[in-house]
């Protein structure tokens, strides 16, 4: 390419008339106040959305985590062990925080020693008929220790009137060895049980329940009561000489079923008193060495857990929106394209 | 004593950059459109485009003149197809209207007539590369393409206008 046509072209650049650098400058003149600064950045401020938006969600994660409670407070335990059990709801306690005590107890103290760290018991309350519940889980430092604890188990429920109802040991010779244990000891002499069970190890967890049986053994002895009531006009009724053999056979009828429901609801009450007097203690005893946690672990754990469920979030409204997404993109490229496609011809044209 | 207003130190940018830019802009525009009146109306309605935008005008991403004549292709753009819709329209009761090309005081008749007879496309290129000198960059900000693509029209450009002068000479 020629130089000297370049340089013609460069020379010969057209100058805007007179006329119209006044019309220009009178458009100039009536220019607008400047919009704020963050206006002017539209689209850069689409940018900032995401930065703020991370922001923001390790931020509740981290207030919802540091506020999340984790451990039962003594509230359950005081309404459990008041008497507010008349209303027939269960009420339990779970020690969540094992693992604290866990870290707390000394790894190298016998379990005989470890009887101070006293368990945290919802007593039956006395008088009340309640089936009572309670799981303790706990920790042997070795197999030959929870072989004596095993034994111990058994021989602390039969001190205290009660027996056992089944046992799993499994101690294997390398490993974690277990054993599940439950007893059944009378309700009245359970705490001093749960007292002695919990010095056998290092307590993992616990957790309690207690069922209110009064309503229920009240409703039984009423309808007991009635049947009787019923049972003695029946019979009174046969007593009669006036009596047709056909009304007799009906009143025969209604005894020997009025004597059946008898029979069922005495089982029942039998049954509910039963429940009543004897506590169900599921003890579980493990080698298992437990990692301690700590508090700021914990907490940590717990802002996890909560960017994990944002994250979930966040990937359930992408999978979702993700279409539409993908549709609205193609339906701009596509408009894009076809823009182009239309200047082209245009500057072809002209 | 009358105080002077107090205006905000960026108050006159725009009627400064429309001042320093305004040769730009027309120039840009006449060899686009082939049509000095035509591209007077367009340079006038493109400041009036920048100045609603002006507020929107951001230096770090382009220059005022590389924004301006964005603005200015895209109105050039515009009325391209408003007259192409009208043509349609009217073809048939009127035939097009021909332009008496004159690009710029100067110019040599071959030159002005090989550059006439080039496309809309292929002058504008040639302005902003040859006529207002944008680097490779700028010029593809205005017109939507790579640098490489800007080049590759240019060459494309020149050596048609070369043939088509040697041709007129």
């Amino acid at each position: 390419m020629s130089e000297t046509l370049l340089d013609e072209i460069r020379a010969a650049k057209p100058a805007a008339p007179p006329a119209l650098r006044e019309r220009v400058r009178t458009i100039a003149a009536h220019e607008p106040a400047r919009a704020p600064f963050l206006a002017r950045f539209e689209r850069r401020r689409l940018l900032l959305v995401a930065p703020a938006a991370l922001v923001v969600a390790v931020v509740a994660a981290g207030v919802i985590g540091l506020s999340r409670d984790d451990v039962g407070g003594g509230s359950d335990q005081q309404a459990a062990s008041s008497g507010s059990s008349r209303t027939g709801v269960t009420h339990s306690l779970e020690a969540a925080g094992s693992a604290q005590d866990a870290a707390t107890a000394s790894p190298s103290a016998a379990p005989s020693s470890s009887a101070a760290q006293a368990p945290t018991t919802v007593a039956p309350v006395a008088g009340q008929l309640q089936r009572y519940q309670a799981e303790l889980s706990l920790r042997l430092d070795d197999v030959e220790a929870l072989s004596g604890a095993t034994k111990r188990a058994q021989q602390i429920a039969v001190a205290h009137g009660g027996s056992v109802s089944s046992l799993q040991y499994d101690a294997p010779a390398a490993g974690v060895g277990t054993a599940q244990i439950v007893l059944r000891i009378p309700t009245a002499r359970v705490q001093g049980a749960l007292a002695q069970l919990a010095a056998l190890g290092t307590i993992l967890g616990q957790r309690y329940g207690i069922e209110d049986l009064q309503q229920q053994a009240d409703s039984l002895q009423t309808q007991l009561e009635q049947a009787e009531r019923q049972i003695a006009q029946i019979l009174a009724q046969l007593g009669s000489p006036t009596l047709s053999d056909e009304n007799r056979a009906v009143l025969q009828s209604r005894l020997t079923s009025a004597r059946q429901k008898l029979t069922g609801l005495r089982e029942g009450l039998r049954s509910t008193n039963a429940d009543a007097r004897t506590a169900t203690v599921y003890l579980t005893l493990t080698t298992e060495e437990i990692q301690p946690a700590s508090e700021g672990g914990s907490r940590l754990d717990d802002i996890k857990d909560v960017l994990a469920w944002e994250g979930i979030a966040l990937l359930y409204a992408l999978v979702v929106a993700g279409p539409f997404l993908l549709l609205g993109l193609l339906v701009w490229l596509a408009l894009r394209l076809r823009r182009k496609q239309v200047e082209t011809r245009l500057l072809e044209q002209n | 004593m009358t105080l002077p207003a107090r205006q905000p130190a960026w108050s006159a940018s725009f009627a400064a950059s429309a001042e320093e830019h305004l040769d730009d802009v027309y120039g840009y525009l006449v060899y686009l459109t082939r049509d000095r009146s035509l591209a007077e109306d367009l340079t006038a309605d493109t400041f009036e485009k920048a100045l609603r935008l002006w507020r929107r005008f951001d230096p770090a991403r382009a220059s005022a003149r590389t924004w301006l004549c964005q603005i200015a292709r895209t109105t050039a753009l515009d009325w391209f197809r408003s007259e192409e819709r009208r043509q349609k329209r009217e073809e048939r009761a009127a035939p097009p209207e021909q332009i008496d090309t004159v690009f710029a005081d100067g110019l040599s008749p071959d030159i002005e007539t090989a550059l006439a007879e080039l496309s809309a496309g292929e002058r504008e290129v040639i302005a902003l590369r040859v006529l207002l000198e944008l680097d490779g960059e700028e010029a593809a900000r205005v017109l939507g393409i790579s640098p490489t693509a800007v080049s590759t029209r240019l060459s494309r450009a020149l050596r048609k206008l070369e043939e088509k002068v040697s041709v007129h000479v």
